[in-house]
C-alpha cells in the first residue's frame, strides 16, 4: 500500500486537516501564553463551548449560521471570563493560574452536561461541502479540504497581521518584553484584552470547524487540550512559527504514525515530545522574549 | 524544611482518631469509602512532597499510582509472583521509573515542567492502553490481595484490608517526613528557593529533584499496589491525566507543603464527592467552584488557611505583650 501514490496523498491531507484544526486551537493559546504568560487550560473547554454553539444554532437555522455564530459567542463569553477571573490571576505564578483554569474545566464541562445533556450531539456537514473533490487522483470530502484552506487563510491572515502592521509590532513588542512595551506607550492590558477575545473566537472557530468531523461531546475539550498543550510546546512559547510547526510536527506524526507503525504510534508524540524537552527545553521556535 | 507544629500533631492525632472509629464503626460502604481515602491520601503525601517542597507540580503522579497498579497485577496475576514479592517489586519499579522521568524533566521549569510530566504520564497511559497483554480498555480482573491468614488475618474483610491500608498510610507519612527531614529534603527546599545558589554552592540540583521524585514514586506506587488490591480489578483509566489533576486538586484544597493539610484535603475531597454526587450528578461543578474560590482567595488551603490565621493572632498576642512591657518601661521613666 505504502508505493501506491494515492495512500501518501491521502494520508498528507489527513495529516494536514488533522494539523490546520489544531493550529486553529493553539495559536490563540501560544499568543495568550507567550504574550502575558498567562496558562488557560481552560481553552479546550471553550472549544467544546464552540462546538456546542454551533451544533444548536445549526439545528435551528443550517450550518452556516452555527460557523458564524460559535466565535462570537465564544468571544463574548471570553470577554465575561476575563473580567472576572483573568484580570485578577494575571500576576499570580503559573502554579495558581494551572488550578483556576482547572477548576474552570471541571466547571464547564458539567455547565455543558446541564445545558446540552450526555448525549453527543451530531451534526451535518454544510450542503455546499458535503460532496467529495477529485484531487491529484483522489476522491477526498470537501469538508475536510475546506478545514485545510480555513487553516491557511487563518495561518496567511495571522501573519500579514502580525508581521507587516502596527498591531502585530505592537503584539510582538509585547511577547518580547511587555515592561519595555509598556515604558514606550503601548497600552499592555488593553492588547492583552483584545488578543484574548481574538484567541477565544479562535477557539470558538475550531469547535464550530471540528462539529461535523467529530461528535459534540461534553469531553470533547478534554480531549484535545493535550494534543493542543503538546502542540505549544514542541513549537515553542508565543510564536506564531511555533504555532503551525507544531500543528504539522503533530499531525503527520500522528496521522503517519498510525498508519505505518500502529504498534507505537501511541507513544510516538509523547517521545517526540520528551525528546523536544530534553534537548530544547524553550521548544523548537520560542518567541525571543519567553 | 518541614516542621511538626503543635497544630499539626493536633491534627494527625485527629485524623487519626476519625480513621480508627470509621474503620471499627463504619458498615461495609463506609469501610469502602474509608479505604478510597487513605490510598487518596497516600497519592497526595507524593505529590506534596515533590510540588509543596520542591516546586515541581506533577501531572504524573496518577500515572505512577497507576505504574505501581499494573505492575502489581502483573506479577500477581500473569507472572504468578507471590503477593508479598509483587507488592515489594511494584513498589521499586514506579520508583525506578519515577526516577527516570524526575531526571528528564529536572532540566525544565514552571510550565514546562508541568508540561513534560503531563507528556510522560499520558505515554505510560497510551502505553498500557494500547498493549494487548494489558488487557486493554477491559483492564486486568482477579488480583489476589496479600495473604495474611498464617498470622490469622483475613484480608478479604473490608474492615482488616481498612487497618492495613492506615498502617500503609502511617508508614508513607514517616517516611515522607524522613525524607524532608534528611539533607536531601534540605538540599530539596534549597534548590526550590533558589537552584542558582544551590548550584553555586558545588550540589549537582538534577540530582537532588530525581532522587526525591524516585523517592516520591515509591510512595505512589504503594499506593498504586493497595489500589489494585482493594477493587480487584485495574483499568487503564487509573492512569488518565485527570487522576493526577484530581490529586493535585485535593493537595491544594488541603494546604501545599504542610504535608498534613494534603491529608485534611483527602478526606473533605472524597466525602465532599461522595455527599454532593447524592444529591446531583455534577458534583465536577461544585469541586470546580470551590477549587477556583480557594485559589483565588489565595489561602493556602483549607489547613494553610487555619495554620497562617492562628500563626498570625500568636504573634499579634505577643507583639501586644512586648508593647505593653515597653509602654509601662517608658512610664516608669517618665516618672
Amino acid at each position: 500500500m505504502s508505493g501506491d501514490p494515492g495512500f501518501w496523498i491521502l494520508q498528507t491531507l489527513n495529516a494536514l486537516q488533522l494539523s490546520m484544526l489544531l493550529f486553529l486551537l493553539s495559536v490563540g493559546l501560544t499568543v495568550i501564553f507567550g504574550l502575558m504568560h498567562f496558562v488557560n487550560l481552560a481553552h479546550g473547554a471553550l472549544y467544546a463551548l464552540g462546538a456546542y454553539v454551533a451544533a444548536t444554532f445549526a439545528g435551528m437555522a443550517g450550518y452556516w449560521v452555527g460557523f458564524f455564530a460559535a466565535p462570537v459567542a465564544v468571544a463574548l463569553f471570553g470577554i465575561l471570563l476575563y473580567w472576572g477571573l483573568i484580570q485578577r490571576m494575571r500576576k499570580s505564578g503559573p502554579m495558581a493560574q494551572v488550578l483556576v483554569t482547572f477548576g474552570l474545566i471541571f466547571a464547564l464541562w458539567d455547565l455543558t452536561r446541564i445545558i446540552w445533556g450526555d448525549i453527543a450531539v451530531g451534526i451535518e456537514t454544510p450542503a455546499l461541502l458535503s460532496g467529495r473533490i477529485s484531487l491529484l487522483g483522489v476522491d477526498y470530502p470537501a469538508y475536510r479540504l475546506f478545514v485545510i484552506f480555513l487553516g491557511g487563510v487563518v495561518f496567511a491572515a495571522l501573519a500579514v497581521i502580525l508581521g507587516r502592521t502596527q498591531i502585530g509590532a505592537m503584539i510582538r513588542a509585547g511577547v518580547d518584553n511587555d515592561d519595555m512595551a509598556a515604558c514606550l506607550g503601548i497600552n499592555v492590558e488593553k492588547l492583552f484584552f483584545a488578543v484574548f477575545c481574538v484567541g477565544c473566537a479562535l477557539a470558538g472557530l475550531a469547535g464550530a470547524v471540528a462539529a461535523p468531523l467529530l461528535s459534540v461531546t461534553p469531553g470533547m475539550g478534554l480531549d484535545i487540550l493535550i494534543p493542543t498543550l503538546i502542540v505549544i510546546v514542541i513549537g515553542g512559547l508565543g510564536s506564531l512559527q511555533g504555532a503551525i510547526a507544531g500543528s504539522l510536527i503533530f499531525g503527520f506524526v500522528q496521522t503517519f504514525g498510525a498508519v505505518l507503525a500502529p504498534q507505537i504510534s501511541s507513544v510516538l508524540i509523547y517521545a517526540l515530545l520528551a525528546l523536544v524537552l530534553i534537548t530544547k527545553p524553550a521548544g523548537l521556535f520560542p518567541a525571543k522574549g519567553a | 524544611m518541614f516542621h511538626h507544629t503543635p497544630l499539626r500533631y493536633g491534627t494527625l492525632v485527629v485524623l487519626l482518631a476519625c480513621a480508627l472509629y470509621a474503620a471499627f464503626a463504619a458498615g461495609y460502604f463506609g469501610l469502602e469509602i474509608l479505604i478510597e481515602i487513605l490510598v487518596l491520601a497516600m497519592l497526595v503525601i507524593a505529590i506534596d512532597i515533590v510540588a509543596g517542597f520542591g516546586g515541581m507540580v506533577s501531572l504524573c503522579h496518577g500515572a505512577l499510582l497507576g505504574v505501581g497498579a499494573y505492575a502489581y497485577a502483573m506479577l500477581a496475576v500473569k507472572a504468578g509472583v507471590a503477593a508479598p514479592v509483587a507488592m515489594v517489586a511494584s513498589v521499586g519499579i514506579t520508583g525506578l521509573l519515577a526516577w527516570i522521568i524526575g531526571a528528564v524533566c529536572a532540566r525544565t521549569h514552571g510550565i514546562y515542567f508541568i508540561m513534560a510530566t503531563l507528556a510522560f504520564g499520558q505515554m505510560a497511559y497510551s502505553y498500557i492502553f494500547e498493549t494487548p497483554i494489558f488487557g486493554g480498555d477491559d483492564g486486568l480482573g482477579g488480583i489476589p490481595r496479600l495473604d495474611l491468614s498464617p498470622v490469622g488475618l483475613d484480608m478479604m474483610d473490608s474492615r482488616t484490608f481498612a487497618l492495613f491500608a492506615l498502617g500503609a498510610l502511617i508508614l508513607c507519612y514517616l517516611f515522607a517526613v524522613s525524607i524532608l527531614r534528611s539533607g536531601l529534603g534540605r538540599s530539596l527546599v534549597g534548590v526550590m528557593q533558589s537552584e542558582q545558589r544551590m548550584r553555586a554552592l558545588g550540589l549537582v540540583t538534577w540530582r537532588v529533584k530525581a532522587d526525591v521524585f524516585g523517592l516520591s514514586g515509591l510512595i505512589a506506587g504503594l499506593a498504586g499496589a493497595i489500589s489494585a488490591q482493594h477493587i480487584l480489578y485495574i483499568s487503564p483509566s487509573l492512569l488518565n491525566w485527570t487522576v493526577s489533576g484530581e490529586a493535585l486538586v485535593v493537595v491544594i484544597l488541603g494546604g501545599l507543603g504542610t504535608l498534613v493539610g494534603p491529608l485534611v484535603g483527602a478526606a473533605a475531597f472524597v466525602l465532599l464527592k461522595h455527599n454532593i454526587s447524592e444529591y446531583t450528578p455534577y458534583w465536577h461543578l461544585v469541586t470546580g467552584l470551590i477549587l477556583i474560590a480557594v485559589v483565588m482567595s489565595r489561602a493556602n488551603g483549607i489547613f494553610g488557611f487555619i495554620e497562617a490565621r492562628l500563626s498570625a493572632r500568636s504573634e499579634a498576642k505577643s507583639e501586644k505583650t512586648s508593647n505593653a512591657q515597653s509602654n509601662t518601661a517608658t512610664e516608669t521613666n517618665n516618672a
